[in-house]
């Protein structure tokens, strides 16, 4: 008996890994931009979600009734995957607006994997979608290894938290392209340094672009919705980008 | 750490396939790298891996981990095979 090295390096998530490019392939041709929000429990994940597809139902009104007074994505068609361990609570208060939306109930799994969205998206024809969220389950650890195909993770970080989370979980902000930092309306009531957290996220990735938001004041909306709607018309295939326009008209509601 | 279990199962299914592809051969232990940044903690995984090899056609496989700081590799890098 010998023993013998031999080399492998194989990626240990292969399988997750293959799925995903599939799914990043037919969501390039079907022109759908898709996002995966990763946050910890609490940080305002659905909260903003909420507040996205209510202000994209606005601008649909605003639009029909010629009164755009919003950042808008004139027309987007958004669809949500919202993952939890248990209950459908966040698909039932995501629904209200109208957009199609899907609850993943992991059963006890601490994130989503890209065999779960192949699942999920079964029936939904992608090629009548501008823009998928995917609303991870709250936890700022295991979602970072798993690719779900998406275009770009988004981290969320809310103002209750401590300034140094982008130090202690790091995987998560070096992976994300965007770091929001929610319920900045908070600010004045809490001893969270903006500044401080800023710094120890460009830390770890200097390339991310970091947005303040509050869905109580607004603030930050119109950044979050023209960062979402200049990768939409990017991602829209060429024969269809008419559809979509990125404009800012004048007496918008958001700051 | 349930996210863990999911890794080290999944580094068992490369082993088997790299055992199957090697007929008579016999995995002893696996070489992994795992970068700072891929997230996964090597100690919950190290527990996983012991607990799923245990009793299994793959006991004693044993696990052996290179940490590198700063990067996100999460990778099977090779396995050491006994050979008739």
């Amino acid at each position: 008996m010998t023993p013998r090295v031999v080399p492998v390096e194989t990626k240990v998530l292969n399988e997750n890994q293959r799925i995903a490019a599939e799914l990043r392939e037919r969501f390039a041709r079907a022109g759908t931009l898709v996002v995966n929000l990763i946050s910890s429990p609490g940080s305002g994940k659905t909260r903003l979600l909420e507040r996205t597809l209510e202000l994209l139902v606005e601008d649909r009104q605003s639009c029909l009734s010629g009164q755009a007074g919003l950042p808008v994505l004139h027309g987007t068609r958004a669809a949500v995957l919202t993952g939890d361990i248990q209950t459908d609570a966040d698909a039932t208060r995501l629904a209200r607006f109208g957009f199609p939306v899907r609850q993943i109930t992991t059963g006890g799994t601490c994130h989503l994997d890209a065999k779960m969205i192949e699942r999920h998206l079964e029936g939904w024809n992608l090629d009548e979608l501008d823009l998928l969220f995917i609303e991870n389950v709250g936890n700022l650890v295991c979602p970072s290894s798993y690719d779900l195909g998406e275009e770009a993770k988004i981290v969320l970080l809310s103002v209750t938290e401590g300034e140094e989370k982008p130090l202690k979980y790091p995987s998560i902000f070096f992976k994300s392209k965007l770091i929001l930092i929610t319920k900045v309306d908070l600010l004045p009531y809490v001893p969270f340094q903006f500044e401080l957290a800023v710094e120890n996220a460009r830390r770890i990735n200097a390339d991310a672009q970091i947005i303040g938001v509050s869905c109580q004041s607004d603030e930050g909306l119109r950044e979050w919705l023209h960062w979402l709607g200049q990768r939409i018309c990017s991602q829209a295939r060429p024969h269809g980008s008419e559809r979509l326009e990125l404009a800012d008209a004048p007496g918008s509601a958001l700051r | 750490m349930m996210h863990e279990i999911g890794i080290a199962a999944s580094v068992l299914d490369v082993v088997r396939a790299e055992v199957a592809m090697r007929p008579g051969t016999r995995a002893m232990v696996v070489g992994l790298r795992i970068g700072e940044l891929a997230g996964v903690d090597p100690e919950s995984l190290r527990f996983g891996f012991e607990a799923l090899v245990k009793d299994s056609d793959l006991d004693p496989l044993q696990l052996q981990v290179d940490y590198l700081a700063g990067r996100e590799d999460l990778d099977v890098a090779w396995i050491e095979l006994e050979e008739p």
